[in-house]
């Protein structure tokens, strides 16, 4: 397979899309790095894996379901909710207009 | 009264005939810090004694946590500037069971930022230095907690491991290091990374001292829906009975290991089958392959956990990431993306199945599987920028466990030529952390660690 080189715009792309913010600089190093990561994951394709279904769970874990209440004793008061917001204003947040 | 070195079984047993009190040993313990913590940057934030219940498994005894559980009203930060004033309105699952047990929070240790990282270089808050040489890394992303630990700022340390994290600086820094089964330790109120992954474990001097602070760690939590409802075997008397083990021995686990490492573990082989247990070479899958499986898994668990940081609720913006974190993002990103989901992300599940059957079918002829730790000792600070892919390949050894979901504990076994601690893996059936405990435990009566543990003590004198 030929090595996979990303473009300026899809490192751009993927900035834009996890809302992160990058230099020029940034995006050269990170074409090349991330390039060379998914250049090293190829190896996989070694592994014959037709007849394998994905696993999601490594141990006995079973879904596990609550009843649809409230539970009391985690609930955080008002007070603590907002006690880390840097931008407030009573009890809301305040945060760019969409619209 | 003599305590430096102490273990945290020992100084249980003189709190206990009152040798010493609660609060001598924590002075203890604060003092220490003082004095070294500015050379060693073990510690992010020391905070205001809290109080100590009157019972417990862990009565009186203070415990140095990674900045990774929140800790009610003291900053947690997961070494990262995005968290920086981060004050947690609740307690992790861990540290609640901790103090529910009459431990003492003795303070915050540096990690790599969100535990990326091999080496706590990653940290927003600069590295820690390895006690063993200042100029050397301790590992990570534990670091702070396994220099803590190392040095005796702490007579133990709790450390999360995504794949590596705990096994890693414990080998480096020249101590115990326990990563239990993914399920076996709750995860609630830690710092998400991989969420398939991630797993409290803990950092001791000793393996008694491990099988004691797991023993207060494990259980069901309705909090975590991935903990295990299941038996909790009496892990420190289990740990003492002579059981005759099958080793089983992955030759492509040295594949790539520095030599002196190698032969150091080809020695405690030797050591092991005099002592009485039958070796068996086992083939497993290359760690190569464990590589990318986590690789792809990890970043795009990363990608999803990190998303919820909006410094809109507590923290900074996410113009504070810092360069790995921003890197692990974009390539969970792109894994998880329309069009790449099943030639990665897909993929790589598969193969995690493939390495989970792996073990399944070892462990059928073996009890446990032994490999070094880490392929070479401790680097400079500074060093691992000259390797590309440098984390990837230093946990190559720890991806398949992490992997998997099994538990495995690194245990120091001597010394190399630039006096840098060497480790031993020992990796186990999915919740049988009591027989690699086991032999962690004959092993250390065997061979008392090679005084690794003193041989590190040696420059850190009250």
């Amino acid at each position: 397979m030929a090595k996979k080189i990303l473009t300026r715009e899809e490192v751009h792309h993927l900035a834009k899309l996890a809302k992160l913010t990058l230099t020029e600089v940034e995006i050269k190093k990170y074409q090349k790095q991330l390039s060379e990561t998914l250049d090293y994951v190829e190896n996989l394709k070694e592994i014959e894996t037709d007849n394998i279904t994905s696993d999601f769970y490594t141990t006995k874990a079973r879904d596990v379901f609550f009843k649809d209440k409230m539970s009391h004793e985690r609930i955080l008061s008002d007070e603590e909710v907002m006690a880390n917001a840097k931008r407030k204003s009573r009890n809301l947040f305040i945060v760019k207009r969409i619209l | 009264m003599e305590i430096l070195g102490k273990s945290v079984t020992e100084l249980i047993g003189m709190l206990k005939s009152k040798k010493i009190s609660s609060e001598e040993l924590y002075s203890y313990f604060i003092r220490r810090i003082k004095k070294y913590n500015p050379k060693l940057n073990a510690f992010l934030t020391v905070p205001n004694r809290g109080d100590w219940g009157d019972k417990g498994l862990l009565l009186g005894i203070p415990l140095a946590i990674k900045d990774n559980f929140c800790t009610k009203g003291v900053r947690t930060t997961a070494s990262s500037k995005v968290l920086d004033n981060f004050i947690p309105p609740y307690e992790s699952t861990v540290t609640q069971k901790l103090k529910d047990n009459g431990a003492l929070l003795l303070g915050k240790t540096n990690m790599d930022a969100w535990a990326h990282g091999s080496s706590t270089e990653t940290s927003d808050y600069g590295p820690t230095r390895n006690p063993h040489d200042l100029t050397r890394v301790p590992g990570g992303s534990s670091g702070g907690s396994a220099a803590a630990v190392s040095a005796y700022l702490s007579p133990a340390a709790i450390g999360s491991e995504t794949a590596g994290s705990i096994r890693g600086p414990a080998a480096w820094c020249g101590v115990v290091g326990l990563k239990p089964t993914y399920g076996r330790v709750s995860r609630y109120g830690v710092i998400a990374m991989g969420s398939s992954l991630d797993c409290p474990g803990l950092m001791t001097q000793t393996t008694e001292d491990a099988a004691l602070i797991l023993q207060v760690l494990v259980g069901k939590d309705p909090y975590d829906a991935t903990t295990v409802d299941m038996d909790v075997p009496d892990y420190c008397n289990k740990i003492k009975r002579k059981e005759k083990l099958t080793v089983g021995v992955a030759e492509d686990y040295f594949d790539g290991v520095d030599d002196e490492i190698k032969n150091k573990v080809y020695r405690c082989i030797d050591t092991m089958k005099q002592m009485g247990h039958k070796m068996k070479n086992v083939r497993l899958l290359h760690p190569k392959y464990s590589i990318s499986v986590y690789t792809i898994i990890q970043r795009a668990e990363v990608s999803s956990n990190l998303a919820r940081y909006d410094g809109i609720r507590y923290g900074n913006g996410r113009y504070a990431f810092g360069q790995e974190a921003k890197k692990r993002i974009m390539l969970g990103s792109y894994t998880l993306s329309h069009g790449y989901y099943e030639d990665y992300y897909k993929k790589a599940q598969k193969v995690r199945a493939l390495i989970v059957e792996d073990f399944n079918r070892v462990f059928k002829e073996v009890d446990v599987v032994i490999s070094p730790t880490m392929p070479v000792s401790a680097l400079k600070i500074g060093e691992s920028e000259k390797y590309p892919f440098f984390g990837e390949k230093m946990d190559a050894l720890h991806e398949p466990a992490a992997l998997a979901g099994i538990p495995a504990i690194s245990i120091p076994v001597g010394l190399d030529k630039n006096n840098l601690p060497i480790g031993m893996q020992i990796i186990g059936r999915h919740f049988d952390e009591e027989t690699i405990l086991n032999l962690a435990y004959q092993f250390e009566k065997e061979t008392g660690f090679f005084g690794v543990l003193k041989k590190g003590l040696e420059k850190y004198k009250d």
